[in-house]
């Protein structure tokens, strides 16, 4: 039944196999990543390869079943044994894990040293090869994908407790030890599935790679699985057409640098968690802080002189920021383009506009505010809180200002003295040069 | 069964000899400073660093044309420095774990090494994916020999001997330092020693003695010289000293051990050195005087650690000042 | 007026951006038992860590008898928390004791004899001397705390401190380091320990530091030990500061 999907090219075989392994390793890769046993990936996989070397020496004809069932034991044997080593001596998970994955793969390495008639196409495993894989293969890697797909459907819910929370997995209730063994199958399914095309040693990166990609790009488990599906299966193809088109190349190293150049993009361009969404909104939050805080001088300013005159002069906002008149212009330019100041006709001077005057207030007040809060209650000393108020003026919300001003009791000066302006009540009409 | 004991000294004559010397020259700094990896709860940083120093060896290979140039080390530290970068930048910059920045980072540097291998280098006889995995050790009496001694000794059992000579030295001055690091970091950073320092410090000497062990075992089975000696002996030992010579004897049995199978079975050497090796943690696990889990099961009952320190030893002691 | 053991000045420290303690000024005159306490996640350890540059400060600075830390290290004794080390370690009592002689041997020296029979006498003290040969994960938690007090006074240093001695520690144990801690200061000695029980606080310690993510207060027991330093203290008064710290470190 599973032969009519099975293209008869050998280009359609290598990307029916590439998006069997991006499916499989996508999925499972997922978990490893959140549960954060990326190395334990890395062990089960290297410690799959005696299996391999017995499936290749013991099976007459090679048959993918057979070869298939080896490795899965030895990896689920290695992943015992590093539990084993962790459970029963001092030694910390990293050594066990190293141990294991070490002597297996030494384990492998003198087997087939030993065997070398029989076990000539061992480098496919070792380094990878689409190219050698044939229906027979594909037919295996089929139905383990599908199993896996199957029992990550049902058990999504108790493998995402498990994996985010044991003890609460515990306490609904769930069979957390049968469910871990179930991951640890499951793992070691989705790295054999992989093995033929990317091979022993670098099967864990396409477990890891792709689905860390997934996991900077959303914060829906559903989304992280189909996207980490999609990236393995992108790397995959990738890797397998390159690979044929330099000939000698192993699959493997191939893949791994396709998946790794997946997750290069998407470190920088990821919308949320990339790097330059996170250096954009650093940039803007500063072009925040800098139009603000001339807004909140302007506003001084006015203060200072007792709200007697609308207007300010440029060169009088420069010297109250200690910038240059030019660096202040340009603050004054992104001002009036956000609408809140409006410059005078000869363009020497400038005022507020009415929303201007709401934002400078808000700012004095939630300064004032702070440092009141800081004061009276946090116990700091007046000469502690400017700067700490100067921070935090631009980010307070409406809601955390009720919560300050209740606390304080809805206060009118600030600790050194100056009032604190109430935005709310000047644009109910009063005007704030009235008040005093 | 005499002649199973002296079958590789039929075979091989002054051969096994030097070839169970240059094993356990190559396995000696390897299991000094893993068992300090271990200690230290870093030995799969050594995993990650002998991957990652790959693509820095062949580079600078691909230059030189010589496995023993010292221009190889630049390279790989040069490469171990970019894993330790990447690894920075995607787990501080990024919501990604340490651990999966390990694999993204290691991963991807020995692949680009081993596409740089089959690009640059083609069929290179020196340095190809057979010695990758399987490493030069077997090969090694066809190098080239110099005369030391009245001998003609091994090139590689030299350098071996210097590699080994240079790391013992640097242990045996920084033991202290090293010691009090790995046990309380606050205790040491408090006495002034940089953490940090101490840190990039082992990680330059792992790359120095992985790069000096590529030629022999390979860039993968490296990983279990560092850390099967050490972990073996700490199973067997409560004192570090005698932790660090445990793991010394084990490099030299394991040699000795590996030489036999390799000789016996016709198997890879290097890979048997690591599977007597294996062997040998086996036996420590089940017999070891610490940890063994035979002992264990016959004690039957769980260790107590003695509560009755009495308050009065501590009263008295207080006036005695 | 005589130079103070300890003295901080706008001593502020962030992780992640995110603000654990804010500008500490603290000056502790010699021979003082200090008690540090305060709810969980006040800051505590990250006090006496930062003054160890052990945990790196964004602001302030740390003088110890008049001096930079650095000129004055050796004058200082830490004593990390229990938990913060690894028990499993291939070492003896003796040999941890020993790593308090570590700081004054600089770091080629080996311990010679003079060392040894400081830590001897140290281990005597605390009463572990027996016990200098075992490994130290065979010892009961109050064993292990006497060991690494034994390590802090064979530092033979004029400043300790320690981050909670008393954690996890059997009943007798804590009244022998009270004991030992008490013939500290007759000795002249400067002792800050982190503690987290309220009610022995005030009979251990002569001075408290009243600590949450800022200092509340610092002072002899008689005046900082009042209901009104204890609830600013301990109240849950200051969410709004954490919830604005959090903000300010999400941006």
């Amino acid at each position: 039944m599973l032969d009519v999907l099975i293209p008869s090219s050998g280009a359609g075989k290598a990307i029916l196999a590439a998006i069997l392994l991006g499916a499989g390793c996508g999925l499972l890769g997922c978990f490893v990543v959140l549960r954060r046993v990326a190395l334990m990936g890395d062990a089960i996989s290297h410690a799959v390869l005696p299996g391999v070397v017995a499936g290749l020496i013991y099976s007459p004809d090679r048959s993918p079943i057979f070869i298939f069932l080896c490795a899965a034991a030895a990896g689920l044997v290695g992943a015992g044994l590093v539990r084993a080593l962790m459970a029963t001596t001092r030694l910390k998970s990293d050594a066990a894990l190293g141990i294991i994955l070490a002597s297996f793969f030494a384990l492998g390495i003198v087997w087939q040293s030993r065997n070398q008639q029989e076990t000539v196409g061992v480098m496919n495993f070792l380094f990878g090869n689409v190219g050698s894989i044939d229906s027979s293969d594909l037919r295996m890697m089929m139905m383990t994908t599908s199993l896996l797909c199957v029992m990550v459907f049902f058990l999504k819910r108790p493998l995402l407790v498990v994996s985010f929370d044991e003890g609460f997995a515990r306490g609904l209730g769930y069979p957390v030890k049968i469910l871990n063994g179930v991951f640890y199958f499951m793992l070691t399914f989705s790295v054999v599935v992989a093995l033929q095309a990317v091979g022993v040693v670098l099967v864990s990166a396409i477990l890891i790679t792709p689905a860390a990609a997934a996991y900077l790009l959303t914060d829906r488990f559903e989304k992280m699985l189909l996207l980490s599906m999609g990236f393995g299966i992108f790397a995959g193809i990738v890797g397998g057409v390159i690979s044929a088109g330099i000939s000698q190349i192993p699959t493997g190293p191939v893949i791994t640098l396709a998946a790794s150049a997946i997750f290069g993009v998407v470190y920088f361009v990821a919308p949320r968690h990339g790097v330059l969404a996170k250096l954009l909104r650093t940039s803007k939050r500063r072009r925040i802080v800098m139009r603000e805080n001339t807004l909140k001088a302007i506003y001084q300013i006015q203060e200072a002189e007792g709200f007697a005159y609308e207007d300010v002069s440029v060169i009088m906002l420069a010297q109250k920021r200690r910038q240059t008149e030019e660096a202040v212009r340009k603050r004054c330019a992104s001002l009036l383009k956000h609408g809140l100041v409006e410059f005078s006709e000869d363009g020497i001077s400038l005022h507020l506009t009415s929303p201007g005057w709401k934002r400078a207030m808000e700012l004095v007040r939630n300064h004032r505010l702070w440092e009141l809060y800081l004061t009276n209650e946090a116990d700091y000393a007046e000469d502690h809180v400017h700067d700490d108020a100067e921070k935090i003026e631009h980010i307070l919300g409406p809601n955390m200002v009720r919560q300050l001003e209740q606390e304080l009791d809805f206060p009118e000066l600030d600790p050194h003295g100056k009032p604190i302006p109430q935005p709310q009540l000047a644009m109910q009409g009063l005007e704030p040069f009235s008040t005093p | 069964m005499m002649d199973y004991l002296t079958l590789p000294w039929d075979v091989l004559g002054i051969g096994a000899f030097w070839l169970i010397l240059m094993a356990f020259l190559v396995a000696l700094p390897c299991s000094q400073v893993g068992s300090f990896l271990i200690l230290r709860r870093m030995a799969l940083t050594g995993d990650a660093i002998s991957h990652s120093v790959f693509p820095g060896v062949v580079v600078a290979f691909y230059f030189t044309g010589d496995l023993a140039s010292p221009w190889l080390i630049v390279g790989a530290g040069l490469a171990g420095l970019i894993s330790t970068v990447l690894i920075e930048l995607i787990h501080k910059r990024t919501r990604v774990k340490q651990d999966a920045a390990i694999g993204i980072s290691f991963t991807s540097l020995f692949a680009l090494g081993v596409v740089l291998l089959e690009t640059m280098l083609g069929k290179n006889v020196d340095l190809d994916l057979e010695c990758v995995l399987h490493g030069r050790l077997g090969l090694l009496l066809e190098d080239e020999t110099l005369p030391l001694l009245g001998q003609m000794v091994p090139q590689p059992i030299i350098v071996m001997t210097g590699v080994s000579l240079v790391t013992i030295v640097l242990m045996a001055l920084f033991y202290r330092v090293l010691l009090l690091s790995s046990f309380d970091t606050g205790l040491a950073a408090s006495y002034g020693y940089r953490p940090a320092l101490i840190h990039y410090g082992m990680m330059f000497a792992v790359s120095f003695i992985v790069v000096a062990a590529f030629q022999a075992v390979g860039a993968i089975l490296v990983i279990a010289l560092l850390i099967l000696p050490g972990a073996a002996a700490y199973l067997c030992s409560h004192r570090l000293k005698t932790m660090l010579a445990l793991a010394a004897l084990h490099c030299l049995l394991s040699a000795v051990g590996g030489l036999y199978i390799h000789v016996w079975f016709d198997t890879n050497m290097a890979a048997s050195v690591v599977v007597c090796g294996a062997v040998l943690l086996l036996l420590a696990w089940l017999l070891g005087p610490v940890d063994g889990l035979l002992w264990k099961w016959f004690k039957d009952e769980p260790e107590h650690p003695d509560n009755e320190t009495g308050d009065k030893i501590v009263t008295h002691s207080a006036c005695s000042h | 007026m005589a130079t103070p053991a300890l003295e901080t000045h706008d001593l502020t420290v962030t992780y992640h951006k995110r603000p654990v303690l804010y500008g500490v000024d603290v000056t502790v005159p010699e021979g003082s038992l200090v008690g540090i306490i305060g709810p969980n996640g006040a800051g505590k350890s990250t006090l006496i860590k930062s003054i160890m540059g052990v945990v790196p400060s964004s602001g302030g600075w740390v003088k110890v008898f008049g001096k930079s830390l650095k000129e004055n290290l050796h004058r200082v004794g830490y004593v990390p928390q229990r938990e913060s080390v690894d028990w499993d370690f291939p070492v003896t009592v003796m040999d941890v004791a020993l790593m308090g002689t570590y700081g004054r041997l600089g770091l080629f020296r080996r311990p010679g004899k003079e060392e040894k029979r400081r830590a001897s006498e140290a281990l005597e003290k605390v009463g572990m001397l027996p016990y200098s040969n075992r490994q130290i994960g065979n010892l009961s938690g109050g064993q292990q705390q006497r060991v690494f007090l034994a390590r802090a006074l064979a530092q033979d240093s004029d400043l300790y401190l320690m981050d909670e001695p008393f954690a996890g520690v059997d009943a007798a144990t804590e009244a022998a380091i009270i004991a030992l801690l008490k013939e500290m200061r007759e000795r002249g000695k400067t002792v800050l320990v982190v503690h987290h029980d309220l009610q022995s606080a005030s009979e251990y310690f002569d001075r408290l530091l009243l600590l949450n993510m800022r200092l509340v207060a610092f002072g002899k027991v008689k005046d900082v030990f009042t209901p009104e330093l204890l609830q600013k203290t301990y109240g849950g008064r200051l969410t709004l500061l954490s919830e604005v710290a959090d903000r300010a470190a999400k941006l």
